[in-house]
């Protein structure tokens, strides 16, 4: 059984990704969600999932901190992320690849990539 | 649509949480089972009685346990009632979501597009993407030939114009563009307003391309198989065409500009800067059709060129004249004077056309005696010693405008006082500027005049009174 974390502090958000992951979740993966750092890399150590959407900007930790602690640690390392950035963010993607991140999807995002590169990122981890 | 799966239902943290919750306080043998009969939570128990857990009527699970177990029933049919609304929310969300990035990436696209062309195939592009379709155009507003005509399309050809002249059919894009108004139709055939093309399209949407205040053109989809063009295709639409309308808008601004532009650098040959940029910005004043006008003219010509030649190699000639044609044609512009021609090495120039001037003698007097200062002042001593020039000076009613074939027009005078201020030019010796009465009358207070009599000129019966500019 497959697991995807989404991490948002913005309850909308999640529910948004959530829903744009709907097919795959009808075919059988799990959905977890947190709301802030610490309890996304409370759930990573914990769930160990195949993928995270991780915002950037989110409490008590930010997306750059939890990719860099999330890669730092051999548990956890090969789990790919996709950092989530706002809009015309230059700065954030050099900090992003620092930081080891996989992809980056911007917002406003597109329901249909985040969709297909979930898939593509689920394959290549079976 | 999506099934509410308990399975799915009770992934969910909290859902999960809730339910646990329950199962321990009803603190028996209970379990919560699939349709199927899958335990999902809990333990089961052979002897237990099975309530259905129920959501519109549907059994999407059980709960087995003793027959206070039917509560946990309840319950947990209103936890998977309330996720289903969830539901429901999210995914209608996440269609406004969809819209909102597409329109968005579709706005960062066209936003800088500054090609007409490049800005409707874009719109069409995107278009095509997210509605069902075989065929779509951007028509815009001709403004010459009132029609609306194709400037990009896409799949199965569409009929290229649209006439909006009253008494021929205008189609369905002809009615939109007049109401404004977006609209469906799913079945062409039974619409009366349908102009068949070489290609039949059975269903189609139309937008109106709607600027602030105006109706530029419209967006046309179709589809060759009868489609059900839905609401929310065509709010799709609306939202695309009302971006495009916008750049487009932008990009016609920008086409007309260029053009402005070309025709600008072409007036600015003959016309001082100043008078372009008068012509360009109060379009109301300016006529180029020949009308008849009261103006000033000056004719200015050096003396003795010929003999002058002669003593210079052709080269050199052209030369020194264009250096004093740059000079002379400077202070002509300077004063507010329109270059009308050169004839040889004779310079015809106006005042008082195109654009009007209440002034014009006096202006073409204050170029003349400017043009006789800067001649002698030049720093080309071989100019100043060979070129005298005489002008002269009329004012009076003439034909001014654009005047010749089609293939060459030039912005021209003709008029009888045309011919006298070239015969007031001829008289005037190096250094001399000669005027006619009627300039004479406009400005006698504002400079010295000598009066040098009347002379009589070739076609006409009456003379003409002749006086001198006197200036140092």
């Amino acid at each position: 059984m497959q697991t995807i974390l989404i991490v948002d502090d913005e309850p909308h958000i999640r529910l948004l990704l959530e829903q744009s992951l709907e097919e795959l979740e009808n075919q059988g993966v799990v959905l977890l969600t947190a709301g802030d750092g610490k309890q996304a890399l409370d759930i990573i150590k914990k769930e160990k999932p195949n993928l995270v959407f991780l915002d950037i900007m989110i409490p008590r930790m930010n997306g750059f901190d939890v990719c860099r602690a999330l890669k730092d640690d051999a548990a956890t390392k090969d789990i790919p992320v996709i950092l989530l950035t706002a809009k015309g963010q230059e700065f954030d993607r050099q900090k992003g690849s620092e930081a080891g991140a996989d992809l980056y999807i911007t917002k406003p995002f597109d329901p249909d990539e985040v969709l297909a590169r979930a898939r593509e990122l689920l394959r290549m981890s079976e | 649509m999506a099934e509410i799966n308990l399975k799915k239902i009770l992934s969910q943290q909290a859902n999960r949480d809730a339910a646990n919750d329950i199962l321990v306080l009803l603190g028996e043998t209970v379990c919560i089972q699939d349709t199927d009969g899958t335990v999902i939570m809990g333990a089961a128990d052979d002897a237990a009685v099975k309530h259905a857990i129920q959501l519109s009527n549907e059994t999407i699970g059980w709960v087995c346990g003793s027959d206070s177990a039917g509560t946990a029933a309840s319950l947990i049919a209103s936890l998977a009632a309330g996720e289903r609304e969830r539901r429901a929310l999210a995914r209608e969300t996440l269609e406004r979501y969809k819209e909102l990035a597409l329109l968005y990436r579709f706005i960062e696209k066209i936003a800088l597009c500054l090609n007409l062309n490049e800005v409707a195939k874009l719109v069409i592009e995107e278009t095509r993407k997210n509605i069902a379709n075989t065929s779509a155009s951007v028509m815009l507003l001709n403004q010459r030939t009132r029609n609306l005509e194709i400037i990009a399309a896409a799949g199965k050809e569409y009929s290229p114009k649209t006439t909006l002249k009253p008494g021929v059919g205008i189609g369905i894009a002809g009615t939109v563009f007049f109401t404004g108004k977006a609209e469906i139709v799913n079945n062409t055939s039974s619409d009366s307003r349908y102009v068949k093309g070489a290609n039949r399209t059975a269903s189609l949407m139309c937008a109106p391309l709607k600027t602030r205040d105006k109706v530029i053109g419209v967006i046309n989809v179709g589809s060759e198989k009868p489609t059900v063009y839905t609401a929310a295709n065509l709010r799709l639409l609306n939202m695309l065409t009302a971006q495009a309308a916008l750049v487009i808008e932008n990009a016609v601004f920008h086409e007309n500009k260029l053009k402005e532009e070309r025709v600008k650098s072409n007036l600015e040959r003959y016309i001082a800067p100043q008078v372009v940029k008068a012509i360009m910005e109060s379009k109301a004043n300016i006529v180029f059709t020949p009308e008849s006008r009261r103006i000033t003219v000056l004719f200015s010509d050096i003396r003795g060129f010929t003999n002058t030649c002669e003593k210079q190699p052709p080269e050199k000639i052209v030369e020194q004249l264009n250096e004093y044609f740059t000079h002379m044609v400077d202070v002509i512009f300077t004063h507010g004077g329109t270059l009308n021609k050169f004839v040889g090495d004779m310079i015809v120039a106006l005042f008082g056309a195109p654009a009007k001037s209440d002034t014009s003698e006096k202006q073409a007097i204050e170029a003349a005696i400017g043009m006789q200062k800067r001649l002698q002042s030049l720093p080309s001593a071989w100019i100043r010693n060979n070129f005298h020039t005489g002008i002269g000076i009329n004012a009076g009613e003439v034909v001014v405008g654009n005047i010749g074939s089609p293939h060459h027009m030039d912005y021209t005078a003709i008029g009888d006082e045309m011919n006298i201020g070239s015969r007031l030019q001829s008289m005037a010796q190096g250094g001399q500027i000669l005027v006619s009465r009627s300039v004479y009358e406009a400005t006698k207070t504002l400079f010295s005049f000598k009066e040098i009599g009347s002379v009589q000129v070739k076609g006409k019966n009456t003379s003409v009174e002749v006086f001198e500019v006197l200036y140092q």
